[in-house]
């Protein structure tokens, strides 16, 4: 077994990625001093995933939702199910679908090694039946419908609608009601041999524990298997976006909004670089210290809810600007023209200095949380990047590297603007 | 824990750790519910976002962020019939700091800043900082709509409380709010300065002692005058009382509010903890375990404890035509409890449940200072370790006699009016 250790010198952290004989990738990271320690379980399957390759090395196409719907069916078994074992262990444990995986996780300060072993134990054995999908039918029902009378969630999936002609980040991570009535126990075995195969997966530890601990309960529970990383299908999609307006009411007291740019690039998924880069660039055009947002401020165009996401994953990236204002339109224009004076006046290179410094800080706060490393672990892992990465890819960023960005992204041709009303 | 005492109705706590990267300060400052909520309320918006001496919030956040992207925010909260003004600072811990800055006093100090030399103009703030941020409050105050399970938890406390200070927002009133003057504000600033209960809490590698003198030469200047705070706690309910709303929503939002027999925070309130976990805690309670897994009827239904004011609220998400199932449900459930009705492994489930969520409170720096800085009002600080000992005492024959006391009140359901249009792709 390969046990190497990754470690950071100015953060003073270590730890060790194991390649453990079974096929699964086991990231461990004993931290002292600390009481409570946190196991993530993930696959990179989520709601992107549409499509399942087939024996012929075809695709073929499953129920939007189906990845959720299997995170919630797996916590079943023929006997106890999961939560009713960790009821015995005082353990808290949940799961998340997200565009890109699927996590089944704990956390706990005591009972570690019962934790894991139930963890990894009912991960590997689904037990599907008719009767039991149908019943989850009723309650992720009521899940969709619960979020649909959540305006930041409805006003984020209008905008990804607006954005994508076919790429499946537009759809609901839950899916519908209409496409979860069709999943049947067969499907959801097809789906779980195809992605929840150990080498398409990852186990993250972070916390009050040591790699014996982990690694003993893992030889014990962990099942060989052959087989290789499941394959995404890469989707094609127009360079345009699909439409460049939308609004729909919900009751709301303020408009809610949210403004895309759609990018197009070579390759399926950023590097770490690209995305610190444009993190940077994003709080040097629009953060809480820039000009731009001070007018918008003291316009009465936005309120304390303004912020923007660099939104990216498997095939997809856009730029995404949301918060709530009487005037949405016009918030979008001054956005837009911000940008375009970046572009022609360029900018102070104080400011990409202040902004890498604020940036450095932040990812120190980001270092506290076993849960947050557990996470940061394991998606590091799948994007074939390490923890520590963003520490030293941000130095290497240059003034050079955000004209550039400058140049390629952010091009109001390809921006569409989703908009809730209040609906009285 | 180093504890020390300010000033008057002034306590600092500390837990001095290298543990962490970071360090935390939360600064609580508490004030009776009352109709000077408003004006209160207002405060710490105003303050964490500009000092005398960095008069705009731009040039402040230019400043935090050279001190590698310090955060401060501010916000209000309700504990009992008490309004709390509470601002939080994170800070990287000084190791950290790549040309041997001492941050963390840096911002402490910017934090007293904030709080005690404002920008003022003469005996009052300026007069368009007032506007602008009443302008914020009543759009937070009326956004907080927008959360459809939260909206309903409010109305249903208010309809509940309609006698009781406990009924007030903790951000006021958008009519209160629209009428305050600049004088009012400031006036309401000295006010808090001077009357209400105060606790400082921080948690990192940095020296105490020099927070310590900071904090003390603010106070030296100001008379204090600490209010009293009291929340009456009801134990008498008559009929139940029942009130339905209709709006534009998809899911239909139940709420149902009980009292309890407790006649004070600490009365029974170990057990009354307990109890209600069983009931609609974990996985493992009756209302997750019935109400959700075997009838399917929800994605979401649970019940809340606020020692603080001796209630609990039942909250859940759910088909209007379900209705009524639910709600005999929940209430046959707790009978279940109140009966004794179950078994010897729930009880221990919740008993480790809880331990292990409160050991673990050790492991952020914000959930250290959120635990002290919630025990504001007690006399002497209670640790994490010290409070899972009492549970470790609590008997199951103690749970099922408070569960007893646990009497419905008041049932709000928020229901759609059947406007709500799907979404057309």
């Amino acid at each position: 077994m390969k046990i190497n250790e990754i470690r950071n010198e100015l953060l003073n952290e270590m730890y060790y990625d194991i390649d453990h004989p079974s096929g699964l990738k086991i990231l461990i990271m004993p931290k002292a001093g600390y009481t409570s320690t946190y196991a993530i379980f993930a696959t990179k399957y989520g709601s992107i995933d549409t499509m399942i390759e087939t024996k012929d090395g075809s695709f073929r196409e499953i129920p939007e939702g189906t990845a959720h719907f299997l995170e919630h069916k797996l916590f079943e078994s023929e006997d106890l199910d999961a939560f009713e074992r960790f009821a015995k262990t005082g353990a808290s444990a949940n799961a998340y679908t997200s565009f890109d995986r699927t996590g089944y996780l704990f956390s706990c300060s005591g009972n570690f090694k019962e934790n894991l072993e139930i963890l990894l134990d009912f991960v590997q054995n689904p037990y599907f039946t008719q009767a039991t999908v149908e019943k989850e039918q009723g309650i992720i029902g009521q899940e969709i419908d619960m979020y649909k009378d959540i305006p930041d969630w409805e006003v984020m999936f209008n905008c990804l609608r607006n954005m994508y002609h076919n790429l499946p980040v537009r759809i609901d991570i839950a899916g519908t009601q209409e496409s979860i009535a069709q999943i049947t126990a067969d499907m959801l075995y097809d789906c779980y041999n195809n992605f929840y195969n150990l080498n398409n997966m990852v186990l993250a530890v972070a916390g009050n524990t040591t790699v014996e601990e982990v690694l003993e309960v893992a030889d014990k529970v962990l099942k060989p298997v052959e087989g290789k990383m499941a394959q995404r299908k890469i989707i094609e999609e127009p360079k345009e976006v699909k439409a460049d307006y939308c609004e729909k009411k919900l009751s709301v007291a303020t408009p809610q909004f949210m403004l895309g740019f759609k990018e197009e690039w070579d390759t399926p998924e950023r590097t770490a670089k690209e995305e610190i880069a444009m993190e940077i660039l994003l709080d040097m055009i629009s953060g809480p210290s820039t000009d731009l947002y001070k007018r918008l401020f003291d316009a009465n165009l936005i309120n304390n809810n303004f912020g923007f996401e660099y939104f990216t994953g498997f095939g997809y990236s856009c730029v995404l600007f949301a918060g709530e204002s009487n005037d949405p339109k016009t918030v979008s224009e001054e956005i837009k023209k911000e940008i375009r004076h970046f572009r022609e006046k360029g900018f102070d290179e104080k400011v990409f200095e202040r902004t890498k410094k604020k940036l450095y800080g932040r990812m120190i706060m980001g270092m506290n949380d076993v849960d947050g490393l557990a996470n940061n672990m394991a998606v590091s892992y799948f994007a074939d990047e390490d923890v520590f990465t963003d520490f030293e890819t941000y130095k290497t960023v240059t003034v050079e590297d955000i004209r550039e960005l400058l140049n390629k992204t952010l091009d109001e041709n390809y921006s569409t603007l989703s908009v809730i009303l209040p609906n009285n | 824990m180093h504890f020390e005492n300010i000033a008057d109705g002034v306590r600092l706590c500390a837990q001095g750790t290298d543990k962490f990267k970071t360090c935390r300060i939360n600064i609580s400052m508490a004030m009776p519910l009352d109709s000077g909520t408003s004006a209160r309320a207002i405060l710490p918006f105003i303050l964490h976002r500009r000092c005398a001496k960095y008069p705009d919030y731009i040039t402040l956040n230019r400043v935090l962020d050279e001190l590698y992207g310090a955060s401060v925010s501010a916000g209000v909260l309700k504990r009992g019939e008490s309004q709390i003004l509470s601002f939080n600072l994170t800070a990287i811990d000084d190791r950290f700091a790549l040309d041997g800055d001492t941050v963390a006093l840096e911002c402490v100090q910017l934090l007293t800043d904030m709080i005690f030399d404002p920008l003022t103009e003469g005996e009052s703030f300026p007069a368009d900082i007032i506007e602008q941020e009443k302008r914020l409050l009543i759009e937070a105050i009326e956004n907080e709509m927008n959360d459809k399970r939260r909206y309903a938890l409010m109305r249903c406390e208010e309809i509940m409380f309609k006698d009781e200070a406990y009924s007030i927002n903790r951000l006021g009133s958008v009519d209160e709010v629209k009428t305050l003057t600049p004088e009012e504000v400031y006036s309401a600033w000295k006010e808090v300065l001077c009357k209400a209960t105060i606790q400082v809490t921080m948690v990192g590698s940095m020296d105490i002692a020099p927070v310590a003198e900071m904090l003390k030469n603010r106070f030296s200047s100001i008379k204090r005058d600490v209010a009293e705070i009291n929340t009456v706690f009801v134990n008498e309910v008559n009929q139940p009382e029942y009130v339905c709303e209709e709006m534009p929503i998809k899911q239909g939002k139940l709420v149902m509010g009980f009292r309890t027999a407790m006649a004070d925070e600490y009365d029974n309130s170990v057990p009354m903890r307990i109890a209600v976990d069983i009931f609609g805690g974990g996985t493992y309670s009756k209302l997750f375990s019935v109400v959700r897994e075997k009838m399917s009827l929800c994605y979401y239904c649970s019940a809340a404890f606020f020692s603080s004011k001796g209630i609990v609220m039942v909250q859940s998400g759910i088909e209007d035509a379900n209705e009524e199932k639910a709600r005999n449900e929940i209430l046959n459930q707790l009978s279940l409890v109140a009966k004794g009705d179950f078994s010897d492994e729930d009880f221990s489930s919740s008993i480790k449940s809880i331990t292990d969520s409160i050991i673990s409170n050790n492991d952020t720096p914000e959930s250290i200072c959120a635990w002290y800085s919630s025990q504001i009002f007690r006399e002497s600080l209670k640790t994490p370790e010290a409070y899972v000992e009492e549970i470790n005492e609590v008997e199951k024959s103690q749970v099922v006699e408070v569960a007893k006391t646990i009497t419905l009140d008041t049932v709000f359901m928020l229901k759609s009016n059947g406007e709500v249009i799907d979404d057309e792709d």
